[in-house]
This record gives C-alpha cells, structure tokens and sequence, in this order.
C-alpha cells in the first residue's frame, strides 16, 4: 500500500465531528497523513462489553505523532492508556474512529494484516521483557526477521547488528537466564528494532527494573531517538516519561493535556517533573 | 507464511517438542508409547504377513500349482465344540497306507506321498537339538517334492519296509550338528538310538513344511515302528502327471477314495481334499481376521496416543499463552502459529512411530531368525506407519494448535 493510493473521502472527516482538537489534527496531519505523520488518529473510540455493561476505555481520541518524536503517554490506571497502546501497536482494533500508521490505514485490516503491520512497522518492548528463554539472543532477535521471511543469511547479519547497536554484541549466544535484566531488555530492544520499525512502542519498559538500570535503559532509548527512531513509551512513571520530548496525559478515555519539552530541559529530571500530576 | 518463516518453525517445533518432551517426561512419555504401540503392531503385523505370503508363494511354486493334499480333517477355522452340528467330520476315518498304495496305482498321478509329522531329540556327539521336526515320508516322496538330496540318496523301499534305521537331515539340521564335515554315513542318535544319515536334503525356505528350521525325514514305517507316531496322523501329497489337470486328477481321487471306502453317492465324502489355492485362501482368510484385529489394535493405540497429544498439546498452548502473544505481537499471523504447533504434535507422534518401526522391525528379524517365515518389512509399512503418524499428529493437534492461533494478542501478552 503505497501513501497515494490512500484518499480518504471527505465524507468521514466530515463525519468526526469538529472539536478544536480534532480540527488541529486535520489541520495539522491534513486529510490523508503526509510522509512527515507517522501516527494519525481520529476519534478513536474503544468499547468493551463487560457482562452486558459497555465500558469506554478511549472516548474519541485525537492523536498526531511526527516522525522522530520521542513521546511518552501517562495516565492513571483505567485511564484507557493500555487500550491506546494496544490500538496503537496494532495489537487491537478501535471501535470507531481511524487509525493511520506510517500511512497504512490500520482501522480497517484483517487479522493477517495487522500481524504483517506490526512485523513491519513496530517494534515492542516490554515490561517483562517476553524473550523466548529456550532461544538465544541472537535467535531472540532474528524471530520478526524469520516471520517477515527474510533470509537465514542475512537474518543473521541484521541480528548482530541491532544486538551491537544495544551494546550486547559479546553476549549474542546468552539465553535470556543467563542475561542480567538490563541485558534482558537490551535484547528485547534489539528485537523490537531489527526489522526496522517505523515506531518503537515501549510498554513500561522499566517497570521491572531497578533506578540504575532503568537510567541504562533508558539512555538506550534517548540514544535511539537521537538518531531519528520514533519512540513511543507508556508509563505511569513521571521520572521515566520525564525523558521524552512529548508528555501526553490520558484521563478517562480521552487525552488531558499534550506537552512539548526543549531537550535537557532540567526541571523534568528531577522526579518533579510531570507538569501536570495525574491525578485519580 | 513465507517459506523460511515455515522452514524455520519446522526446525524451531521440533526443538520445542522435543524440549516439551524432556520437561513433561512422564506425560510425554506415556503419549510417545501410545502411538509407538499403535505403529508397531502395523509393522510387525505388516512384517508377518508379507513374510508369510512371500513364503506361501515359494511353496506353491516349488511343489508344483497342481500338487494337492488329501487330509483326514479339514483346514479350517471354523469354530468345532465336538458335536456333530459343528464338525461332523470328527468321525472321518484315518487315511491309511493301503489307501495310499491304492491312490498310487492311478495312471493320471505322478506320485502320491503319505507323510506323518513328528518331532524328536537329535544328538551327534557333544551336540543336541532337542525338539527337531521329523517328516514320515512315504518312499518316492521325492516325486511330489520340491526339494532335492545332496549329496546322499533317499531311502529305498526294502528300507522303508523294514523300518531301516536311516535318515536324511535337511540342511538347517547338518549347520547345527555338523558345522565341520560331511554328515552323511555318520551316525545321529534320534531319541537315544541311532540312524545313519544317508543323505542331505535342499530345500527353499518354506512356510508349511519348514525349510528354515532343522528338519529329519525317516521312511514312514522306521516312524510308526520306532515311535509313538500314528497312522490316523497321516495326509496325502498327490502330484498329478504330466498333461494331467488337477481338477481331473481331484477327480480321480475323489472316485476312488469313496469307492474303497463304499460311500453311496448321497454320503459326503468323509475326507478332504486341500488345494495349494484353497490352502492359500484359508491362510489370507485367516490372516485377513488378524489383519484386522491388527488393524483395529493400532487404530486404538493411535487413539491413546492421539488423546495424550491433545493433553500434552493443550499443557503446551497453556503454558506458552503469553509467549503466543509475543509471538504474534511481533508478527507471527494464525497461520504461523497454526504450524508451529502443529510441527510440534507430529513431532511427538513421529517420535513414537520411529520407535515403533525400530521395535517392529527388530521383531521381525527375531521372528525371521526363529522361525520359517521369512518376516521383513516391507517398505510400504514404513510409509503407512510415518503416515499414520504424521496423519494423528495433525488430527489430534488441529485443535490445541488452533486454540492457540486464535488466541488475543492482548489477552495472551496479559496472562500471567
């Protein structure tokens, strides 16, 4: 699917309603997303049947992420940021509302398709850091390479090379157990970057890290984004979403407050930093 | 799916099964045994009777299509309790020489043999067999056999009229008492006396007359004299002559028998007359019944296993649930998952059924060393025992590897 076969009908925008919001994204991503958006969210709405009752985990959110931007999305729990990252990361479908990732129109696809857009597009990371352990690192990350059917031989190469890019290429033939949990991630980053996505999304990628490691882990990520990888992080901590240069803040299904930061702004670094607490 | 996405799930399945083998042993194990059970009867059974098929060709062919047997009961299966409803045959007369000398006098036959089987202790030197076969032959058992002497000779009638003590051992017989020399002129002990060992009898691996198993042939009446072998035991081989049809040799017989015997034509013969074909039938009829208890013994023993490849299977997609959301979090469609875990179900059931081709295979060089049935497997049994292997992997895990290929990415990268 290339970017100009995709026309959105003026009749849906039209249809999304006209919150200011909304219009700022239009206005700002245009109609059909440019090459310069590389997420583009409408209206995304998710409901949940919970036992006959209709949860609405997100409630229309707006959402436009440049290329290179290193974002990271707060909220309290049951403030719909899990279900973001889910939609986002293509692991799930919105309801309503339209969802462009680096100009596929993802809202619509089938089962099979997502499964090729998060091979190509996305890279995760997670929280448990979800290694295979019988495998290798090396293996570890070769695995989105072998479901994107690349070859052995160059699968091999692309491995070493991300797995040296996290700064692991002396422990490539560790298994996950024989790996500290910083590795652990570092690993997982690599996975999360061999295929060359168009955003790395990062599911508390500290949270089962303690405060040395996470600033290890986390100066990785600073490291990325400086060489132009978008990332997009969840996290409901101030300290670790501190590090981005665009704080979004989600409240009860829709989003609170949308800051951008100066790089080395100081006054974020110091755990004060969130501009605006969440509060519960 | 891309080729090396499935090439490299082939590889990476058996590494995991094989890895699920080694922690879950005993549930493994117990699966694997299933369906080895199951895929060894198929092989032994399949081993067995193509054993026994290509022996029963070589007889036939060697004996001659036409050569026939006239037998005191028949060669049957039939269930018998004793009373007349069931086998009225019980009462049937013993076949006695007489008869036998009578039968050879007919101008259609080329020869007619009387032969009582037995068996007995032989002993040369240090070296004993103790329960060889023993054939009873009628002199010119040569006529209808298919075997020949050498070097050595039969024996003649004034010996077989006087109850000589000669003998004539097969070659099976001389390999285990005489592994060095010649064995004929010696002298064997047979039950504690002794024979003289006029010649050395050939003859094909055989199924009905035993050609693998050491075997001694004495003139019928040293038999009936020297042992407790009896008359009543004795069946006829009858050989039609040259350009004389078995049907019209049957005929002949049959004519004759009843005349000697005074049956009046409503009377049913109270004899049997036992064709190679007809010997043939009974023995696939028979083999037939065994195939398919066979048949049904292993569908079982793939049904355990297969029911053990559903649990192990079903632990498997549990225990990984989260580990199926990384995969598919990461790009691995349904298809993908779909076929990672079924390489890994027919994994387990490719590993019971090699196991159970190596037993099966190993009976059948037991069997083929043991005894006259040249049991071997045939390659067809390979195929069909992989075959159906490979064919209960995927029955039995379609559904825990579709359990697994439909699973939420999300719901399964949450599950703790």
């Amino acid at each position: 699917m290339s970017l100009d076969t995709l026309v959105m009908p003026d009749a849906e925008v039209a249809g999304l309603g006209t919150t200011a919001e909304r219009r700022a994204v239009i206005a700002q991503a245009g109609a059909v997303p440019s090459r310069e958006w590389v997420i583009v969210a409408r209206g995304l709405t998710r409901l949940y049947d919970m036992g006959g009752e209709t949860v609405r985990a997100l409630r229309g959110v707006d959402l436009a992420i440049r290329r290179n931007e290193y974002v990271a999305i707060m909220g309290p729990s049951g403030s719909g940021k899990s279900t973001l990252m889910n939609l986002i990361g293509c692991l799930d479908t919105p309801s309503q509302g339209e969802y462009w990732l680096n100009g596929h129109q993802v809202s619509k696809m089938t089962d099979n398709e997502l499964a090729r857009i998060r091979n190509r597009e996305i890279g995760f990371v997670f929280q448990t850091f979800n290694l295979l352990p019988r495998a290798t690192a090396l293996h570890n990350v070769e695995l989105p390479l072998v479901y994107a059917g690349v070859s052995a031989s160059e699968r091999r190469t692309r491995a070493r090379e991300a797995l040296e890019r996290v700064q692991l290429g002396e422990r490539m033939l560790h298994r996950p157990n024989e790996l500290s949990g910083g590795q652990r991630q570092r690993v997982a980053i690599a996975r999360a970057l061999v295929n060359r996505p168009s955003i790395l999304l990062a599911d508390e990628p500290t949270g089962n890290l303690d405060s040395g490691t996470s600033e290890e882990i986390m100066r990785v990520f600073g490291e990325l984004a400086e060489q132009g990888q978008t990332v997009i992080m969840v996290t409901h901590e101030a300290e670790i979403a501190a590090h981005a240069r665009r704080v979004i803040v989600l409240r009860d299904g829709l989003v609170a407050s949308d800051d951008r930061y100066a790089d080395g702004d100081p006054s974020r670094r110091d755990g004060r930093g969130d501009p605006r607490p969440a509060a519960g | 799916m891309s080729a090396a996405a499935r090439i490299s799930a082939l590889f990476e399945g058996v590494a995991i099964a094989i890895d699920a083998l080694r922690t879950n042993k005993v549930r493994a194990a117990l699966t694997i045994l299933g369906i080895a059970v199951g895929v060894f009867v198929v092989v032994a059974m399949a081993a067995a009777i193509h054993g026994i098929n290509v022996s029963v060709a070589r007889d036939i062919e060697a004996a001659g299509a036409t050569t026939f047997f006239v037998e005191r009961y028949p060669v049957d299966f039939n269930a018998c309790d004793g009373t007349d409803e069931t086998c009225p045959w019980i009462h049937n007369p013993p076949i006695r020489l007489g008869e036998a000398a009578m039968l050879g006098r007919l101008p259609s036959l080329a020869g007619v043999t009387t032969e009582i089987d037995f068996a007995g202790s032989f002993k040369y030197a240090d070296r004993t067999l103790s329960a060889a076969q023993i054939q009873g032959f009628s002199p010119g058992w040569t006529n209808t056999d298919g075997g020949d002497i050498s070097p050595g000779r039969s024996f003649t009638m004034r010996e077989n009229a006087s109850g000589a003590h000669v003998v004539i051992i097969n070659d099976k017989m001389a390999e285990r008492l005489f592994p060095f020399g010649d064995p004929v002129g010696k002298s064997v002990l047979i039950n504690n006396s002794p024979y003289e060992i006029i010649g050395l009898y050939h003859y094909h691996p055989s199924f009905f007359f035993g050609g693998e198993r050491a075997l001694a042939i004495l003139p019928v009446q040293t038999l009936l004299r020297h042992f407790t072998a009896r008359e009543g035991d004795a069946q006829l081989i009858i050989k039609p002559r040259d350009g004389v049809g078995r049907e019209e040799a049957i005929d002949d017989v049959t004519a004759t028998l009843r005349g000697a015997r005074g049956l009046r034509p409503s009377k049913e013969s109270n004899f049997f007359i036992l064709t190679q074909d007809k010997l043939f039938e009974v023995y696939n009829k028979f083999f037939g019944v065994i195939f398919l208890v066979t048949f049904v013994l292993s569908a079982v023993g793939l049904m355990v296993g297969g029911v053990g490849v559903v649990a192990i299977m079903m632990i498997s997609v549990t225990e990984r649930t989260r580990e199926i959301g990384v995969r598919k979090a990461i790009g691995a469609t349904k298809w993908t998952i779909l076929w990672q875990f079924l390489v890994e179900s027919v994994t387990l059931t490719g590993i019971g059924s090699v196991i159970g081709l190596l037993v099966g295979w190993a009976i059948a060089l037991v069997v083929r060393a043991a005894t006259p049935v040249a049991a071997s497997v045939p390659p067809l049994a390979i195929v069909a025992a992989l075959a159906s292997s490979v064919i209960t992997g995927i029955l039995f895990g379609i559904y825990p590897a579709y359990r697994a290929a439909r699973l939420d990415p999300v719901a399964a990268l949450r599950y703790e």
